[in-house]
C-alpha cells in the first residue's frame, strides 16, 4: 500500500515520564468523547478526591467522568476544549493531598461484571466511542483488533506491555470475542521487538507480516494463540480510517458508512487496553493517558498526563516553546484541530500535541486546479479528490455522490500534496454532509 | 498568546504550481541552447519572441479584465517556449509572437485560463500557424535520426525542438520527482514503437525531437490529460495510435505527432469519464435501497 501516509512518524522517543507537577487549574470537561454530556455531581467550593466521580449521565453512549486530582471545585462553567468548542467543565484547584477513593480490584469477575467495570471506569476508545459499547456492538464478532499503529503512543506503553496485553486479554474475556489481533506498523521495529519478547498466558506472541492477500485470517488458522500480532504496512490508522484498517488487516472491506462491526471486528486502542487493566486489576477509573508532544518544543517526548491538565502545563513539562509558537495542533498534524488557546485541557480523546512556530504556520493561497492528478495518485481509497471537491464547490452534491464522495476517509493526503493548495478535505467533507442531508430528506419524504 | 486556527492538514508538501511550471521550463533550457548552437542567434530571437508574446498577452488580458496577474506562475512563459520550439528556425521573428498571442490569448484564456483549456495551447497554435502561414511553417527538412550523434545534435532538424533530442533528458528527473506523470509517456512510447515496428517503418523516422517533446511535455500537460490512473495509460496508448495512424499514411511523423496529440486532447474527457475508479468500500444494501439522491423526476 501507500508508504507515504504519515510515513515519517517513527522516531525514537520511548522514555516516558509522568507529569507530576500539579497545574494551577485543572479543567475537567463533562463531555470528553463524542457522546452524551455528563451532569456535574459536585458543587462550587466542594472538596474532591482522586477517583471521585464528577459527572454522571444516562443514556446509551456515555462515559462517566472522574476526578484525576485531589482539590476543591473552583467553578463549573463553559471552558475551552481541544475540540475548539467551549464545553461545560468542572474547574478544580488541585492540592497536594493524595487522598483517593478506595480502588477495589476485581480480577476474577464474570464477563458481564467486567463490562460493567469498564463502563463505570469511563473508558473511551481513540475513536471517541465508549469502550463498553464498542466491545458489545450487538453483532456477530469474531476478532478484536488492537490498533497499535501510532508508534509514539505504542512506544510509550512498551514498558508496561504486560499490563496492556493483560488488559487486551480482559477485553476479549469481557466481550466474549474469540481472538485478538494487534496491528503494528511494519516499520516500527521497536514495537515489533517488544511484542516478540512479550508473553501471554506463558506463551510468546507470534508476529506475522501482512503480505498481499495473506491477511490476519490466514495466520489465525495456523496458530492456536488467542492473540496474534500483525505488522501491516506503513500506515497509521487514524480514527477515520476504519475501512482501510479492516481491509488491509482482515481483508474485509466495510460497506459505505459501516463500522468495523459490520465486518465482524471490533477495534480498540492501546490506551484503552491499559485503562481496562487499570480498571479491572487495580480498580482505578480512567484518569490519565499518554500524550505525545512534538514540534517546536525544547524537549519533545511522550508524557503521561492526567485528564484536565491544560496544554500549556504539558508543553512546559516538555521544556516549553521553542521560538515563538504560532499554532498548537491537537491529535496530529494531518487531521488534528488547531486550538485557539493553550488553556484547553487534555481530555480522554487526546493523543498528541504538535506545536508549530510562527514561521512554520502555512500561509498558502489557493489557486485553480491544474488537474495534475497528484491527489488521485495518493488517495488510499481510489477517489478522484479534485473532481469531488470541484463539484462540491459548485454545489453539485449529487455528482459528488456519483464519484463516491462518501468513501472518503478524510486522511488529508490529497490536500497535503496539492500544488494549488486547495482545501480538498474540507470541500469533500462538506459534500459528504450535504449528501447525508439529501439522503435524510429523501427518506423523510416517503 | 495568539494562535493560528486553521483547518487540517497542517503540514503540506512544498510543491506548488509555480514549481511545476518553472521546473518544466528549466528542463527545456538545454534544448533551447542546443537549438541556438545549431541555428544561430535567430533561434534565440524566435524563442524570446515566443515567450514574450505569451507573457505579454497574459498580462494584457489580466490587466484588462482586472484579474489577478499570474505571469509569475510560469505557465505563460512555458507555453510560449513550447510554441517557439515547434516553429521552424527559418520563420520570421514575429511568427512565434503571433502564435503565442493566439495560444495564450485564445486557446488558454478564452477557455478559462490555467487548468481550463481543452486543447493544449501549443498544439492549437501550431495548427493555427500552419493553416495561416503554410509556407513559413514548412520545415526545411524532416529529420531522421539514424545514429547516436543525431540524438545528440540533429543537423537535419526541422523545428527548433528537433535540434537535440537528448537535451530533454532532464525530464527524467522531473518524472522521478513526480512533477511529470510517468504513465502517459510510457504508454505513448511503447504503443508508438510497437506499432511502427509492426507496420515496418524504420524507428529513425519516429524518434525525433518533436516526438519526444510531444511524449514528455505536450502529452503530459495536466489540463489536457485524464486524471484517473487507468485513464492515463489509455490516453498514452491513444496518443501513440493516432500519431502512428497519421504518420504512417502521410510519411510525416512530425506532423503526425502534433495532429495525433491534438486529436487525443479531444477524446481525453471521454477516457476520463469511462475510467472512474471503483469505490473502495464494499457494496452496501442500505445505500442502494435508499432513495436516489438525484431525485426530482420521481416525486
Amino acid at each position: 500500500m501507500k508508504g507515504n501516509l504519515h510515513s515519517k512518524e517513527v522516531t525514537n522517543l520511548s522514555d516516558v515520564v509522568r507529569l507530576d507537577k500539579l497545574p494551577e487549574k485543572a479543567i475537567i470537561p463533562m463531555r470528553q468523547h463524542d457522546g452524551i454530556a455528563c451532569a456535574p455531581l459536585v458543587k462550587k467550593g466542594e472538596a474532591v478526591i482522586v477517583g471521585q466521580k464528577l459527572g454522571e449521565c444516562e443514556g446509551s453512549d456515555l462515559a462517566f467522568v472522574h476526578s484525576p486530582f485531589c482539590g476543591t471545585v473552583d467553578s463549573i462553567e463553559l471552558m475551552p476544549n481541544p475540540s475548539g468548542k467551549r464545553i461545560l467543565s468542572v474547574v478544580l484547584t488541585p492540592s497536594e493531598c493524595a487522598q483517593s477513593v478506595d480502588f477495589v480490584p476485581e480480577k476474577n469477575a464474570p464477563p458481564s461484571r467486567l463490562i460493567q467495570i469498564i463502563k463505570e471506569a469511563g473508558i473511551v476508545e481513540y475513536y471517541e466511542k465508549p469502550t463498553y459499547l464498542a466491545l458489545k456492538p450487538g453483532k456477530r464478532i469474531d476478532t478484536l483488533l488492537m490498533n497499535a499503529t501510532f508508534p509514539l503512543i505504542t512506544h510509550a506503553y512498551l514498558n508496561s506491555l504486560d499490563k496492556v496485553l493483560e488488559g487486551f486479554r480482559l477485553m476479549l474475556e469481557a466481550s466474549g470475542i474469540a481472538r485478538g489481533v494487534i496491528v503494528v506498523r511494519a516499520d516500527d521495529k521497536e514495537s515489533i521487538k517488544a511484542f516478540k519478547s512479550a508473553k501471554v498466558n506463558g506463551k510468546p506472541l507470534t508476529v506475522a507480516p501482512i503480505i498481499g492477500k495473506r491477511h490476519a485470517d490466514y495466520y489465525l488458522e495456523d496458530v492456536e494463540d488467542q492473540i496474534l500480532v500483525v505488522a501491516a504496512g506503513r500506515i497509521t490508522y487514524t480514527p477515520t480510517m476504519m475501512n482501510l484498517l479492516s481491509a488491509n488487516v482482515m481483508g474485509r472491506k466495510l460497506p459505505l458508512g459501516g463500522e468495523p462491526a459490520d465486518a465482524h471486528t471490533v477495534v480498540c486502542g492501546v490506551k484503552s487496553a491499559k485503562a481496562v487493566y487499570d480498571a479491572i486489576c487495580e480498580g482505578k477509573p480512567y484518569l490519565e493517558n499518554v500524550v505525545t508532544v512534538k514540534g517546536a518544543v525544547n524537549n519533545p517526548k511522550s508524557i503521561i498526563v492526567r485528564f484536565g491538565t491544560p496544554l500549556k502545563d504539558v508543553i512546559e513539562a516538555c521544556g516549553g516553546y521553542k521560538g515563538e509558537p504560532g499554532k498548537i495542533i491537537v491529535n496530529g498534524s494531518m487531521g488534528g484541530i488547531a486550538v485557539y488557546t493553550d488553556e484547553a485541557p487534555i481530555v480522554k480523546s487526546t493523543t498528541g500535541i504538535v506545536v508549530q512556530t510562527k514561521e512554520q504556520v502555512l500561509r498558502d493561497e489557493t489557486s485553480v486546479c491544474i488537474h495534475c492528478a497528484r491527489c488521485v495518485d495518493i488517495c488510499p481509497v481510489n477517489l478522484l479528490p479534485t473532481r469531488i471537491a470541484s463539484y462540491s464547490d459548485l454545489g453539485k452534491y449529487d455528482e459528488c455522490d456519483h464519484l463516491y464522495a462518501m468513501n472518503c476517509i478524510e486522511c488529508g493526503s490529497c490536500a497535503m500534496v496539492c500544488p494549488s493548495k486547495r482545501h480538498l478535505v474540507q470541500l469533500i467533507r462538506y459534500s459528504k454532509l450535504q449528501i447525508q442531508n439529501m439522503c435524510a430528506e429523501a427518506r423523510g419524504g416517503d | 498568546m495568539a494562535f493560528t486556527v486553521s483547518p487540517p492538514p497542517h503540514i503540506k508538501e512544498g510543491v506548488s504550481v509555480k514549481a511545476l511550471m518553472w521546473g518544466r521550463f528549466i528542463v527545456l533550457l538545454p534544448l533551447c541552447l542546443a537549438s541556438i548552437y545549431l541555428f544561430g542567434f535567430s533561434a534565440l530571437g524566435t524563442l524570446i519572441s515566443g515567450v514574450l508574446g505569451a507573457v505579454f498577452i497574459e498580462l494584457a488580458i489580466q490587466k484588462t479584465f482586472h484579474q489577478k496577474v499570474t505571469i509569475g506562475d510560469g505557465n505563460a512563459a512555458y507555453m510560449g517556449l513550447i510554441i517557439a520550439l515547434i516553429v521552424p528556425p527559418s520563420a520570421p521573428i514575429w511568427l512565434p509572437f503571433i502564435g503565442a498571442v493566439f495560444g495564450v490569448g485564445v486557446v488558454k484564456h478564452a477557455f478559462g485560463g490555467l487548468g481550463s483549456y481543452m486543447f493544449h495551447p501549443a498544439l492549437a497554435t501550431w495548427v493555427f500557424l500552419s493553416l495561416s502561414w503554410p509556407t513559413l511553417m514548412v520545415p526545411a527538412s524532416i529529420p531522421q535520426l539514424g545514429s547516436l550523434s543525431d540524438l545528440v545534435l540533429e543537423t537535419g532538424a526541422g523545428f527548433l525542438a528537433d535540434a537535440s533530442p537528448i537535451a530533454m533528458i532532464g525530464v527524467l528527473f522531473l518524472i522521478a520527482k513526480k512533477y511529470v506523470d510517468w504513465k502517459i509517456p510510457l504508454a505513448y512510447l511503447l504503443t508508438t514503437v510497437i506499432l511502427v515496428v509492426l507496420l515496418g517503418d524504420p524507428l529513425s523516422y519516429i524518434i525525433t525531437g518533436t516526438f519526444l517533446l510531444g511524449v514528455f511535455f505536450i502529452a503530459t500537460e495536466t489540463s489536457t490529460s485524464p486524471i484517473t490512473r487507468n485513464g492515463r495509460f489509455i490516453y498514452g496508448a491513444v496518443c501513440g495510435f493516432l500519431t502512428v495512424v497519421y504518420g504512417y499514411f502521410t510519411g510525416d511523423y512530425i506532423s503526425g505527432t502534433l495532429y495525433g496529440l491534438l486529436l487525443s486532447n479531444a477524446v481525453f474527457p471521454l477516457i476520463e469519464r469511462s475510467t472512474i475508479p471503483k469505490p473502495f468500500a464494499a457494496p452496501v444494501i442500505t445505500h442502494s435501497t435508499a432513495p436516489k439522491v438525484v431525485g426530482g423526476e420521481e416525486e
